[in-house]
Protein backbone atom coordinates (compact mmCIF):
# COMPACT_ATOMS: atom_id res chain seq x y z
CA UNK A 1 0.00 0.00 0.00
CA UNK A 2 2.69 2.75 0.96
CA UNK A 3 3.90 3.20 -2.42
CA UNK A 4 1.45 2.33 -4.27
CA UNK A 5 -1.06 4.29 -2.89
CA UNK A 6 0.91 7.23 -4.25
CA UNK A 7 -1.25 9.13 -7.09
CA UNK A 8 -0.06 8.16 -10.44
CA UNK A 9 1.08 11.36 -11.91
CA UNK A 10 3.95 11.85 -8.88
CA UNK A 11 5.81 8.18 -10.29
CA UNK A 12 7.66 9.77 -12.96
CA UNK A 13 10.41 7.59 -13.45
CA UNK A 14 8.99 4.14 -13.40
CA UNK A 15 7.37 1.88 -16.15
CA UNK A 16 4.22 3.84 -16.00
CA UNK A 17 6.88 6.45 -17.93
CA UNK A 18 5.26 5.55 -21.22
CA UNK A 19 1.29 6.39 -20.50
CA UNK A 20 2.98 10.38 -19.89
CA UNK A 21 4.81 10.11 -23.16
CA UNK A 22 1.53 8.72 -24.81
CA UNK A 23 -0.40 12.07 -23.06
CA UNK A 24 2.29 14.38 -24.53
CA UNK A 25 2.40 13.14 -27.70
CA UNK A 26 -0.91 13.21 -28.12
CA UNK A 27 -1.48 16.97 -26.96
CA UNK A 28 1.00 18.05 -29.05
CA UNK A 29 -0.33 16.55 -32.24
CA UNK A 30 -3.78 17.94 -30.90
CA UNK A 31 -1.68 21.14 -30.67
CA UNK A 32 -0.49 20.68 -33.95
CA UNK A 33 -3.22 20.41 -36.09
CA UNK A 34 -5.07 22.81 -34.36
CA UNK A 35 -2.54 25.58 -35.20
CA UNK A 36 -1.67 24.15 -38.78
CA UNK A 37 -4.85 25.52 -40.44
CA UNK A 38 -4.08 29.06 -38.79
CA UNK A 39 -0.79 28.97 -39.73
CA UNK A 40 -1.50 28.72 -43.71
CA UNK A 41 -4.24 31.34 -43.08
CA UNK A 42 -2.00 34.26 -41.59
CA UNK A 43 0.89 33.55 -43.77
CA UNK A 44 -0.69 33.36 -47.07
CA UNK A 45 -2.87 36.72 -46.53
CA UNK A 46 0.93 38.47 -47.04
CA UNK A 47 1.46 36.36 -50.00
CA UNK A 48 0.06 36.89 -53.89
CA UNK A 49 -1.99 35.11 -55.52
CA UNK A 50 0.43 34.02 -57.81
CA UNK A 51 2.92 32.75 -54.70
CA UNK A 52 0.05 31.00 -52.89
CA UNK A 53 -0.58 28.61 -56.03
CA UNK A 54 2.57 28.14 -57.59
CA UNK A 55 4.57 24.69 -56.68
CA UNK A 56 6.41 24.10 -54.66
CA UNK A 57 4.16 24.97 -51.79
CA UNK A 58 5.79 27.19 -48.91
CA UNK A 59 4.21 28.53 -45.90
CA UNK A 60 6.56 31.61 -45.54
CA UNK A 61 5.40 33.87 -48.28
CA UNK A 62 8.60 34.03 -50.86
CA UNK A 63 7.40 37.68 -50.94
CA UNK A 64 5.83 39.38 -47.96
CA UNK A 65 2.95 42.25 -49.05
CA UNK A 66 -0.26 43.61 -48.20
CA UNK A 67 -1.74 43.55 -51.52
CA UNK A 68 -4.28 41.43 -50.66
CA UNK A 69 -5.46 43.79 -47.50
CA UNK A 70 -5.65 46.40 -49.56
CA UNK A 71 -7.57 45.05 -52.60
CA UNK A 72 -10.21 43.23 -50.34
CA UNK A 73 -10.47 46.59 -47.87
CA UNK A 74 -11.33 48.79 -51.33
CA UNK A 75 -12.46 46.49 -54.24
CA UNK A 76 -14.40 43.84 -52.23
CA UNK A 77 -16.89 46.06 -49.85
CA UNK A 78 -15.20 44.85 -46.76
CA UNK A 79 -16.03 47.92 -44.71
CA UNK A 80 -19.46 47.78 -45.80
CA UNK A 81 -20.00 44.36 -44.72
CA UNK A 82 -18.44 44.67 -41.50
CA UNK A 83 -20.84 47.99 -40.59
CA UNK A 84 -24.02 45.14 -41.61
CA UNK A 85 -22.94 42.50 -39.76
CA UNK A 86 -22.16 44.71 -36.82
CA UNK A 87 -25.03 46.20 -36.74
CA UNK A 88 -27.23 43.18 -37.39
CA UNK A 89 -25.52 41.14 -34.32
CA UNK A 90 -25.51 44.42 -32.31
CA UNK A 91 -29.73 44.32 -32.74
CA UNK A 92 -29.69 40.61 -32.39
CA UNK A 93 -27.52 40.80 -29.13
CA UNK A 94 -29.89 43.33 -27.66
CA UNK A 95 -32.88 42.56 -28.43
CA UNK A 96 -32.07 38.32 -27.47
CA UNK A 97 -30.43 39.94 -24.08
CA UNK A 98 -33.39 42.16 -23.03
CA UNK A 99 -36.00 39.52 -24.02
CA UNK A 100 -34.22 36.66 -22.68
CA UNK A 101 -33.55 38.79 -19.22
CA UNK A 102 -37.66 40.04 -18.80
CA UNK A 103 -38.74 36.25 -20.02
CA UNK A 104 -36.56 34.81 -17.50
CA UNK A 105 -38.42 37.33 -15.00
CA UNK A 106 -41.45 36.42 -16.01
CA UNK A 107 -42.21 33.28 -15.86
CA UNK A 108 -40.34 32.56 -12.91
CA UNK A 109 -41.58 35.35 -10.57
CA UNK A 110 -45.22 36.89 -12.05
CA UNK A 111 -48.16 35.06 -12.40
CA UNK A 112 -50.58 34.91 -15.29
CA UNK A 113 -53.22 32.78 -16.72
CA UNK A 114 -51.45 30.65 -19.49
CA UNK A 115 -47.90 31.25 -18.03
CA UNK A 116 -47.11 27.10 -18.16
CA UNK A 117 -48.52 26.26 -21.32
CA UNK A 118 -47.02 29.39 -23.15
CA UNK A 119 -44.07 28.34 -21.91
CA UNK A 120 -43.94 24.83 -22.81
CA UNK A 121 -44.83 26.01 -26.37
CA UNK A 122 -41.75 28.28 -26.85
CA UNK A 123 -39.39 25.19 -25.32
CA UNK A 124 -41.33 23.24 -27.96
CA UNK A 125 -40.64 25.40 -30.75
CA UNK A 126 -36.77 24.28 -30.06
CA UNK A 127 -37.58 21.07 -31.88
CA UNK A 128 -38.40 22.53 -35.16
CA UNK A 129 -35.01 22.54 -37.16
CA UNK A 130 -34.39 25.80 -38.90
CA UNK A 131 -33.45 24.30 -42.42
CA UNK A 132 -37.78 22.85 -42.00
CA UNK A 133 -39.03 26.49 -41.56
CA UNK A 134 -36.52 27.61 -43.76
CA UNK A 135 -38.52 28.13 -47.23
CA UNK A 136 -41.69 28.51 -45.49
CA UNK A 137 -40.33 31.61 -43.44
CA UNK A 138 -38.52 32.84 -47.35
CA UNK A 139 -42.41 32.97 -47.87
CA UNK A 140 -43.58 34.82 -44.72
CA UNK A 141 -40.64 37.49 -45.58
CA UNK A 142 -42.21 37.82 -49.02
CA UNK A 143 -45.53 38.77 -47.70
CA UNK A 144 -44.38 40.81 -45.02
CA UNK A 145 -42.72 42.73 -47.55
CA UNK A 146 -39.39 42.90 -45.95
CA UNK A 147 -36.92 40.71 -48.37
CA UNK A 148 -33.84 41.77 -48.96
CA UNK A 149 -33.43 44.59 -45.88
CA UNK A 150 -32.08 44.38 -42.45
CA UNK A 151 -35.52 43.51 -40.50
CA UNK A 152 -35.66 40.07 -42.79
CA UNK A 153 -32.37 39.41 -41.29
CA UNK A 154 -32.44 39.85 -38.04
CA UNK A 155 -36.39 39.42 -37.17
CA UNK A 156 -36.01 35.77 -36.65
CA UNK A 157 -33.46 35.70 -34.37
CA UNK A 158 -34.97 38.91 -32.14
CA UNK A 159 -35.93 36.55 -29.12
CA UNK A 160 -34.35 33.34 -28.25
CA UNK A 161 -36.02 30.58 -26.70
CA UNK A 162 -32.74 29.11 -25.45
CA UNK A 163 -31.99 32.42 -23.91
CA UNK A 164 -35.58 32.39 -21.79
CA UNK A 165 -35.12 29.34 -20.78
CA UNK A 166 -31.67 29.93 -19.10
CA UNK A 167 -32.70 33.10 -17.56
CA UNK A 168 -35.92 31.81 -16.58
CA UNK A 169 -33.48 28.58 -14.95
CA UNK A 170 -31.11 31.50 -13.12
CA UNK A 171 -34.06 33.91 -11.43
CA UNK A 172 -35.27 30.65 -9.95
CA UNK A 173 -31.98 30.79 -7.96
CA UNK A 174 -32.14 34.27 -6.82
CA UNK A 175 -34.12 34.17 -3.28
CA UNK A 176 -37.18 35.18 -3.21
CA UNK A 177 -36.93 37.67 -0.54
CA UNK A 178 -34.90 40.22 -2.63
CA UNK A 179 -38.11 40.01 -4.99
CA UNK A 180 -40.20 40.77 -1.76
CA UNK A 181 -38.84 43.25 -0.12
CA UNK A 182 -38.87 45.41 -3.97
CA UNK A 183 -42.34 44.60 -3.38
CA UNK A 184 -43.12 45.99 0.00
CA UNK A 185 -40.85 49.08 -1.16
CA UNK A 186 -44.15 49.52 -3.49
CA UNK A 187 -41.97 49.41 -6.90
CA UNK A 188 -43.98 47.73 -9.73
CA UNK A 189 -42.89 44.20 -11.81
CA UNK A 190 -40.95 46.28 -13.79
CA UNK A 191 -39.16 48.31 -11.62
CA UNK A 192 -38.16 45.25 -9.75
CA UNK A 193 -36.87 43.57 -12.90
CA UNK A 194 -34.37 46.45 -13.64
CA UNK A 195 -33.54 47.03 -10.03
CA UNK A 196 -33.16 43.36 -8.29
CA UNK A 197 -32.97 40.84 -11.29
CA UNK A 198 -31.01 42.66 -14.05
CA UNK A 199 -28.25 43.59 -12.42
CA UNK A 200 -28.11 40.24 -10.76
CA UNK A 201 -28.06 38.23 -13.73
CA UNK A 202 -24.64 39.98 -15.21
CA UNK A 203 -23.06 36.40 -15.25
CA UNK A 204 -25.92 34.32 -17.37
CA UNK A 205 -26.76 37.55 -19.27
CA UNK A 206 -22.72 38.12 -20.53
CA UNK A 207 -22.55 34.36 -21.59
CA UNK A 208 -25.67 34.48 -23.35
CA UNK A 209 -24.76 37.97 -25.08
CA UNK A 210 -21.48 35.88 -26.64
CA UNK A 211 -22.65 33.23 -27.81
CA UNK A 212 -25.34 35.03 -29.67
CA UNK A 213 -23.22 37.65 -30.85
CA UNK A 214 -21.11 34.46 -32.27
CA UNK A 215 -24.44 33.48 -34.32
CA UNK A 216 -25.64 36.09 -35.44
CA UNK A 217 -22.19 37.52 -36.80
CA UNK A 218 -21.42 34.19 -38.08
CA UNK A 219 -24.93 32.79 -39.94
CA UNK A 220 -24.59 32.48 -43.30
CA UNK A 221 -27.49 30.95 -44.87
CA UNK A 222 -30.35 33.17 -43.33
CA UNK A 223 -28.92 36.02 -45.08
CA UNK A 224 -27.90 34.41 -48.28
CA UNK A 225 -31.70 33.31 -49.33
CA UNK A 226 -33.28 36.81 -47.78
CA UNK A 227 -30.77 39.40 -49.26
CA UNK A 228 -29.96 40.43 -52.96
CA UNK A 229 -28.52 43.97 -52.48
CA UNK A 230 -24.66 43.28 -52.19
CA UNK A 231 -24.85 46.20 -50.14
CA UNK A 232 -26.47 44.67 -47.44
CA UNK A 233 -24.59 41.74 -47.23
CA UNK A 234 -23.07 40.34 -44.10
CA UNK A 235 -19.72 39.67 -43.97
CA UNK A 236 -19.82 35.63 -44.27
CA UNK A 237 -21.62 36.31 -47.67
CA UNK A 238 -19.36 39.20 -48.62
CA UNK A 239 -16.49 36.14 -48.02
CA UNK A 240 -18.04 33.66 -49.81
CA UNK A 241 -18.91 35.46 -52.67
CA UNK A 242 -14.61 36.38 -53.05
CA UNK A 243 -14.08 32.12 -53.18
CA UNK A 244 -15.78 33.44 -56.55
CA UNK A 245 -18.55 30.90 -58.14
CA UNK A 246 -16.81 31.45 -61.40
CA UNK A 247 -13.80 28.58 -61.42
CA UNK A 248 -10.81 30.68 -60.91
CA UNK A 249 -10.39 31.61 -57.09
CA UNK A 250 -8.20 34.72 -55.91
CA UNK A 251 -6.69 32.74 -52.64
CA UNK A 252 -5.43 35.88 -51.79
CA UNK A 253 -8.28 37.82 -51.47
CA UNK A 254 -10.06 35.09 -49.32
CA UNK A 255 -7.07 34.92 -47.47
CA UNK A 256 -7.23 37.86 -46.24
CA UNK A 257 -11.16 38.65 -46.16
CA UNK A 258 -10.66 35.71 -43.52
CA UNK A 259 -8.22 37.41 -41.24
CA UNK A 260 -10.13 40.24 -41.05
CA UNK A 261 -13.72 38.61 -40.36
CA UNK A 262 -11.97 36.02 -37.72
CA UNK A 263 -10.68 39.39 -35.82
CA UNK A 264 -14.06 40.67 -34.44
CA UNK A 265 -14.52 37.26 -33.00
CA UNK A 266 -10.89 37.09 -31.79
CA UNK A 267 -11.50 40.44 -29.85
CA UNK A 268 -14.90 39.26 -28.16
CA UNK A 269 -13.21 36.07 -27.42
CA UNK A 270 -9.95 37.73 -25.88
CA UNK A 271 -12.19 40.23 -23.83
CA UNK A 272 -14.50 37.32 -22.61
CA UNK A 273 -12.79 34.22 -22.29
CA UNK A 274 -14.06 33.57 -18.93
CA UNK A 275 -17.25 34.02 -19.86
CA UNK A 276 -16.78 31.97 -23.04
CA UNK A 277 -15.87 28.75 -21.57
CA UNK A 278 -18.34 29.39 -18.39
CA UNK A 279 -21.08 29.76 -20.98
CA UNK A 280 -19.99 26.24 -22.93
CA UNK A 281 -20.39 24.75 -19.75
CA UNK A 282 -23.99 26.01 -18.75
CA UNK A 283 -25.32 25.88 -22.35
CA UNK A 284 -23.11 23.03 -24.50
CA UNK A 285 -24.49 24.62 -27.55
CA UNK A 286 -22.18 26.79 -29.91
CA UNK A 287 -24.12 29.90 -31.16
CA UNK B 1 -32.83 14.16 -17.80
CA UNK B 2 -32.12 13.72 -14.07
CA UNK B 3 -29.39 16.74 -14.41
CA UNK B 4 -28.55 17.86 -10.65
CA UNK B 5 -30.41 20.98 -9.76
CA UNK B 6 -32.89 21.00 -13.02
CA UNK B 7 -35.96 22.11 -12.27
CA UNK B 8 -39.43 21.14 -12.92
CA UNK B 9 -40.73 23.00 -16.28
CA UNK B 10 -43.91 24.13 -14.79
CA UNK B 11 -44.82 24.49 -10.83
CA UNK B 12 -47.05 22.52 -9.94
CA UNK B 13 -49.48 24.20 -7.58
CA UNK B 14 -53.20 23.79 -6.95
CA UNK B 15 -54.89 26.62 -8.90
CA UNK B 16 -56.54 28.68 -6.03
CA UNK B 17 -58.75 30.32 -7.83
CA UNK B 18 -60.88 28.93 -10.70
CA UNK B 19 -62.47 30.60 -13.41
CA UNK B 20 -62.51 34.46 -13.68
CA UNK B 21 -60.71 34.71 -10.46
CA UNK B 22 -57.91 33.35 -12.19
CA UNK B 23 -57.10 36.67 -13.28
CA UNK B 24 -56.74 38.05 -10.00
CA UNK B 25 -52.79 39.19 -9.04
CA UNK B 26 -52.17 39.32 -12.76
CA UNK B 27 -49.01 41.53 -13.88
CA UNK B 28 -49.71 43.79 -16.46
CA UNK B 29 -46.44 43.48 -17.23
CA UNK B 30 -46.26 39.16 -18.14
CA UNK B 31 -49.62 40.31 -20.13
CA UNK B 32 -47.82 42.66 -22.72
CA UNK B 33 -44.53 40.67 -22.53
CA UNK B 34 -47.00 37.53 -23.36
CA UNK B 35 -48.44 39.44 -26.32
CA UNK B 36 -45.01 40.57 -27.45
CA UNK B 37 -44.26 36.99 -27.14
CA UNK B 38 -47.00 35.24 -28.87
CA UNK B 39 -46.68 37.91 -31.95
CA UNK B 40 -42.86 36.96 -32.41
CA UNK B 41 -43.51 32.92 -31.96
CA UNK B 42 -46.65 32.95 -34.74
CA UNK B 43 -44.74 34.76 -37.28
CA UNK B 44 -41.27 33.23 -36.63
CA UNK B 45 -42.35 29.55 -35.97
CA UNK B 46 -46.11 28.63 -35.53
CA UNK B 47 -46.79 30.53 -38.98
CA UNK B 48 -43.92 28.99 -41.19
CA UNK B 49 -44.64 25.56 -39.96
CA UNK B 50 -48.49 25.80 -40.48
CA UNK B 51 -47.12 26.78 -44.31
CA UNK B 52 -44.97 24.31 -44.41
CA UNK B 53 -47.03 21.99 -43.74
CA UNK B 54 -49.86 23.69 -46.37
CA UNK B 55 -46.87 23.93 -49.19
CA UNK B 56 -46.13 20.08 -48.90
CA UNK B 57 -48.91 19.27 -49.99
CA UNK B 58 -49.17 21.72 -52.93
CA UNK B 59 -47.19 22.21 -56.22
CA UNK B 60 -45.64 25.66 -56.70
CA UNK B 61 -42.81 27.09 -58.72
CA UNK B 62 -43.76 31.12 -58.09
CA UNK B 63 -44.84 31.06 -61.90
CA UNK B 64 -48.03 29.40 -61.38
CA UNK B 65 -50.15 29.36 -58.55
CA UNK B 66 -50.02 27.02 -56.36
CA UNK B 67 -52.30 23.72 -56.75
CA UNK B 68 -53.13 20.96 -54.10
CA UNK B 69 -51.56 17.78 -55.37
CA UNK B 70 -51.81 15.72 -51.90
CA UNK B 71 -48.96 13.31 -50.72
CA UNK B 72 -47.66 13.53 -54.34
CA UNK B 73 -44.78 15.11 -52.63
CA UNK B 74 -44.22 12.81 -50.01
CA UNK B 75 -44.81 9.49 -52.63
CA UNK B 76 -41.73 11.00 -54.78
CA UNK B 77 -39.44 12.13 -51.98
CA UNK B 78 -39.66 8.16 -51.09
CA UNK B 79 -38.99 7.14 -54.72
CA UNK B 80 -36.21 9.43 -55.06
CA UNK B 81 -32.64 8.41 -55.23
CA UNK B 82 -31.47 11.49 -54.42
CA UNK B 83 -33.33 12.18 -51.55
CA UNK B 84 -32.29 8.82 -50.31
CA UNK B 85 -28.98 9.40 -51.02
CA UNK B 86 -28.90 12.85 -49.69
CA UNK B 87 -30.31 10.80 -46.24
CA UNK B 88 -27.89 8.60 -46.68
CA UNK B 89 -24.94 11.41 -46.60
CA UNK B 90 -26.64 13.38 -43.71
CA UNK B 91 -26.35 10.26 -41.36
CA UNK B 92 -23.12 8.98 -42.38
CA UNK B 93 -21.79 12.40 -41.56
CA UNK B 94 -23.93 12.87 -38.34
CA UNK B 95 -22.60 9.01 -37.03
CA UNK B 96 -19.21 9.86 -38.33
CA UNK B 97 -18.71 13.27 -36.71
CA UNK B 98 -20.65 12.90 -33.86
CA UNK B 99 -18.80 9.61 -32.46
CA UNK B 100 -15.13 10.31 -33.94
CA UNK B 101 -15.28 13.88 -31.80
CA UNK B 102 -17.00 12.35 -28.95
CA UNK B 103 -13.83 10.17 -28.15
CA UNK B 104 -11.61 12.75 -28.68
CA UNK B 105 -13.09 15.27 -26.85
CA UNK B 106 -13.44 12.41 -24.07
CA UNK B 107 -9.67 11.84 -23.96
CA UNK B 108 -8.96 15.48 -23.86
CA UNK B 109 -10.93 16.54 -21.47
CA UNK B 110 -10.01 13.63 -18.92
CA UNK B 111 -6.05 14.75 -19.89
CA UNK B 112 -6.78 18.53 -19.25
CA UNK B 113 -8.51 17.74 -16.27
CA UNK B 114 -5.30 15.93 -14.72
CA UNK B 115 -3.15 18.75 -15.35
CA UNK B 116 -2.15 22.15 -13.45
CA UNK B 117 -4.78 25.13 -14.08
CA UNK B 118 -2.52 27.54 -15.83
CA UNK B 119 -1.37 24.58 -18.72
CA UNK B 120 -4.76 23.15 -18.67
CA UNK B 121 -6.06 27.08 -19.31
CA UNK B 122 -4.02 27.73 -22.36
CA UNK B 123 -4.75 24.48 -24.23
CA UNK B 124 -8.07 24.73 -23.06
CA UNK B 125 -7.80 28.29 -25.09
CA UNK B 126 -6.12 27.28 -27.84
CA UNK B 127 -8.66 24.41 -28.36
CA UNK B 128 -11.28 26.71 -28.87
CA UNK B 129 -9.80 29.26 -31.28
CA UNK B 130 -11.42 27.31 -34.41
CA UNK B 131 -15.07 27.43 -32.64
CA UNK B 132 -14.72 31.36 -32.66
CA UNK B 133 -13.58 31.11 -36.01
CA UNK B 134 -16.45 32.24 -38.42
CA UNK B 135 -17.69 28.81 -40.21
CA UNK B 136 -17.71 30.00 -43.81
CA UNK B 137 -13.58 30.99 -43.23
CA UNK B 138 -13.22 27.55 -41.68
CA UNK B 139 -14.62 26.16 -45.03
CA UNK B 140 -13.17 28.28 -47.30
CA UNK B 141 -9.65 27.59 -45.81
CA UNK B 142 -9.92 24.16 -45.18
CA UNK B 143 -11.16 24.15 -49.45
CA UNK B 144 -7.88 25.08 -50.01
CA UNK B 145 -5.59 23.21 -47.70
CA UNK B 146 -7.35 20.84 -49.30
CA UNK B 147 -6.74 21.18 -52.91
CA UNK B 148 -5.20 18.47 -54.47
CA UNK B 149 -2.13 19.63 -56.59
CA UNK B 150 -0.98 22.79 -54.27
CA UNK B 151 -3.21 22.47 -51.42
CA UNK B 152 -1.75 22.87 -47.84
CA UNK B 153 -2.54 19.50 -46.53
CA UNK B 154 -0.49 17.58 -49.40
CA UNK B 155 2.06 19.91 -49.16
CA UNK B 156 3.11 18.25 -45.67
CA UNK B 157 2.03 14.67 -47.03
CA UNK B 158 4.26 15.15 -50.07
CA UNK B 159 7.46 16.98 -47.79
CA UNK B 160 7.09 13.89 -45.36
CA UNK B 161 7.12 11.49 -48.01
CA UNK B 162 3.84 10.13 -47.58
CA UNK B 163 1.60 9.42 -50.88
CA UNK B 164 -0.63 12.64 -51.99
CA UNK B 165 -4.74 12.48 -51.79
CA UNK B 166 -7.65 13.73 -53.52
CA UNK B 167 -9.08 14.53 -50.45
CA UNK B 168 -12.41 16.92 -52.06
CA UNK B 169 -11.68 15.60 -55.36
CA UNK B 170 -12.18 12.00 -54.26
CA UNK B 171 -15.85 10.88 -54.13
CA UNK B 172 -14.88 8.10 -51.56
CA UNK B 173 -12.90 10.76 -49.01
CA UNK B 174 -14.75 14.05 -49.67
CA UNK B 175 -17.73 13.37 -47.16
CA UNK B 176 -14.95 12.44 -44.48
CA UNK B 177 -12.83 15.45 -45.42
CA UNK B 178 -15.57 17.36 -44.41
CA UNK B 179 -16.08 15.23 -41.17
CA UNK B 180 -12.56 15.67 -40.24
CA UNK B 181 -12.75 19.93 -40.98
CA UNK B 182 -16.33 19.85 -38.55
CA UNK B 183 -14.40 18.02 -35.88
CA UNK B 184 -11.38 20.12 -35.98
CA UNK B 185 -13.53 23.56 -36.08
CA UNK B 186 -16.08 22.02 -32.98
CA UNK B 187 -14.39 20.03 -30.88
CA UNK B 188 -12.96 22.72 -28.16
CA UNK B 189 -16.80 22.95 -27.36
CA UNK B 190 -17.12 19.38 -26.19
CA UNK B 191 -13.78 19.70 -24.57
CA UNK B 192 -14.81 22.32 -22.44
CA UNK B 193 -18.12 21.08 -21.52
CA UNK B 194 -16.91 17.66 -20.46
CA UNK B 195 -13.64 19.30 -18.70
CA UNK B 196 -16.34 21.26 -16.99
CA UNK B 197 -18.26 17.83 -15.60
CA UNK B 198 -15.10 16.25 -14.52
CA UNK B 199 -14.31 18.94 -13.07
CA UNK B 200 -17.92 18.43 -10.67
CA UNK B 201 -16.56 15.46 -10.26
CA UNK B 202 -16.03 15.84 -6.32
CA UNK B 203 -12.01 14.71 -5.82
CA UNK B 204 -13.11 12.56 -2.40
CA UNK B 205 -14.61 10.21 -5.06
CA UNK B 206 -11.54 10.34 -7.22
CA UNK B 207 -9.39 9.95 -4.78
CA UNK B 208 -10.74 6.73 -3.19
CA UNK B 209 -10.50 4.99 -6.21
CA UNK B 210 -7.34 5.82 -6.61
CA UNK B 211 -6.08 4.87 -3.20
CA UNK B 212 -8.06 1.70 -4.08
CA UNK B 213 -5.59 1.40 -6.69
CA UNK B 214 -7.16 2.09 -9.81
CA UNK B 215 -4.90 3.68 -12.56
CA UNK B 216 -6.23 5.86 -14.95
CA UNK B 217 -7.79 3.96 -17.04
CA UNK B 218 -9.73 2.07 -14.44
CA UNK B 219 -10.59 5.99 -13.25
CA UNK B 220 -11.54 7.09 -16.63
CA UNK B 221 -13.99 4.22 -17.59
CA UNK B 222 -15.35 3.01 -14.18
CA UNK B 223 -15.53 6.68 -12.69
CA UNK B 224 -15.68 9.52 -15.33
CA UNK B 225 -17.05 7.97 -18.05
CA UNK B 226 -20.60 6.77 -16.04
CA UNK B 227 -21.07 9.72 -14.00
CA UNK B 228 -21.16 12.30 -17.09
CA UNK B 229 -23.35 10.21 -18.75
CA UNK B 230 -25.98 12.64 -18.75
CA UNK B 231 -23.42 15.67 -20.19
CA UNK B 232 -22.80 12.98 -22.69
CA UNK B 233 -26.30 12.33 -23.41
CA UNK B 234 -27.15 15.89 -23.84
CA UNK B 235 -24.31 16.96 -25.79
CA UNK B 236 -24.96 13.90 -28.35
CA UNK B 237 -28.63 14.59 -29.00
CA UNK B 238 -27.59 18.58 -29.77
CA UNK B 239 -25.22 17.68 -31.82
CA UNK B 240 -27.15 15.34 -33.94
CA UNK B 241 -29.77 18.38 -34.40
CA UNK B 242 -26.70 20.29 -35.43
CA UNK B 243 -24.78 18.46 -37.55
CA UNK B 244 -27.89 17.97 -39.59
CA UNK B 245 -28.56 21.51 -40.28
CA UNK B 246 -24.56 22.19 -40.68
CA UNK B 247 -25.33 23.93 -44.39
CA UNK B 248 -22.22 26.18 -45.63
CA UNK B 249 -19.77 23.04 -44.70
CA UNK B 250 -21.28 21.29 -47.90
CA UNK B 251 -22.59 24.30 -49.80
CA UNK B 252 -19.52 25.89 -50.12
CA UNK B 253 -17.00 23.20 -50.56
CA UNK B 254 -18.80 20.27 -51.79
CA UNK B 255 -17.03 16.98 -53.53
CA UNK B 256 -17.85 15.58 -57.14
CA UNK B 257 -21.60 14.98 -57.79
CA UNK B 258 -23.76 13.98 -54.94
CA UNK B 259 -20.55 12.79 -52.84
CA UNK B 260 -21.50 15.42 -50.31
CA UNK B 261 -24.93 16.74 -50.92
CA UNK B 262 -26.93 16.23 -47.10
CA UNK B 263 -30.29 17.09 -46.69
CA UNK B 264 -30.02 20.58 -45.76
CA UNK B 265 -28.22 21.13 -49.07
CA UNK B 266 -30.82 19.38 -51.20
CA UNK B 267 -33.39 21.17 -49.20
CA UNK B 268 -31.95 24.61 -49.87
CA UNK B 269 -31.26 23.27 -53.46
CA UNK B 270 -35.11 22.64 -54.24
CA UNK B 271 -36.61 25.66 -52.52
CA UNK B 272 -33.97 28.46 -54.08
CA UNK B 273 -32.57 26.57 -57.11
CA UNK B 274 -34.74 24.49 -58.72
CA UNK B 275 -37.60 26.78 -56.77
CA UNK B 276 -39.88 23.28 -56.59
CA UNK B 277 -40.96 25.12 -53.62
CA UNK B 278 -43.47 22.08 -52.17
CA UNK B 279 -41.09 19.32 -53.13
CA UNK B 280 -38.51 21.14 -50.87
CA UNK B 281 -41.31 21.98 -47.88
CA UNK B 282 -42.00 17.62 -47.89
CA UNK B 283 -38.23 16.87 -48.27
CA UNK B 284 -37.97 19.37 -44.84
CA UNK B 285 -40.84 17.88 -43.18
CA UNK B 286 -39.75 14.88 -43.45
CA UNK B 287 -36.11 15.91 -42.24
CA UNK B 288 -38.35 17.40 -38.97
CA UNK B 289 -40.02 14.46 -38.39
CA UNK B 290 -36.72 12.34 -38.91
CA UNK B 291 -35.21 13.91 -35.94
CA UNK B 292 -38.02 14.29 -33.92
CA UNK B 293 -38.16 10.42 -33.92
CA UNK B 294 -34.19 10.22 -33.57
CA UNK B 295 -34.58 12.45 -30.44
CA UNK B 296 -37.31 10.53 -28.58
CA UNK B 297 -35.77 7.42 -29.09
CA UNK B 298 -32.45 8.97 -27.55
CA UNK B 299 -34.67 9.94 -24.72
CA UNK B 300 -36.69 7.03 -24.69
CA UNK B 301 -33.00 4.76 -24.60
CA UNK B 302 -31.45 6.92 -22.00
CA UNK B 303 -34.49 7.35 -19.65
CA UNK B 304 -34.72 3.38 -19.49
CA UNK B 305 -31.05 2.75 -19.08
CA UNK B 306 -30.42 5.23 -15.92
CA UNK B 307 -34.11 3.82 -14.57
Amino acid sequence: MATSSLPVRKRLFRAEHAPQIAVLFVLGLVCLITIYPFLWLIFSSFKTNKDIITPPIQLLPREWTTSAYRLVWTNANMPRAIANSLLVSGVIVLSVMFTSALGGFVFARLKFPGKNVLFIFILSTTMIPFMTLLIPLYLVMRELDVLDTYIAVVLPALISSFGIFLCRQFVYGIPGELFDAAKLDGAGDFRTFITIALPLMRPVLSALAIFTFLGAFNGYLWPLVVLNNPDLYTLPLVLAGLSGASGTVNYEAVMAGSVISTIPMLIVYLLFQRNFVRGVALSGIKG
Amino acid sequence: MSTPGALPLTDNKPRAFPGRRAFRGTSPLAVVFSVVLLAFYSTTFLIPFGVGIWLSFQNWDFIVDPKYVGWRNYERALNDPYFWDAVKKSVIFSIGEISIALCLTLILAFILSRLKSVPQRLLLGLFYLPVITPSVVTVLLWRWLYLPTNGGFNAALSRFGFPTQGFMNDSQQALWCIVAMVVWANFGVGTVLYLAGINEIPDSITEAATLDGANSLQLFFGIILPLLRPIIFFNVVVSIIATVQMFEQFYLISGPGNSTRTLAVYTYELGFRSVDLGYGAAVSMLMFIGLLGVTIIQFWRFRSAVD
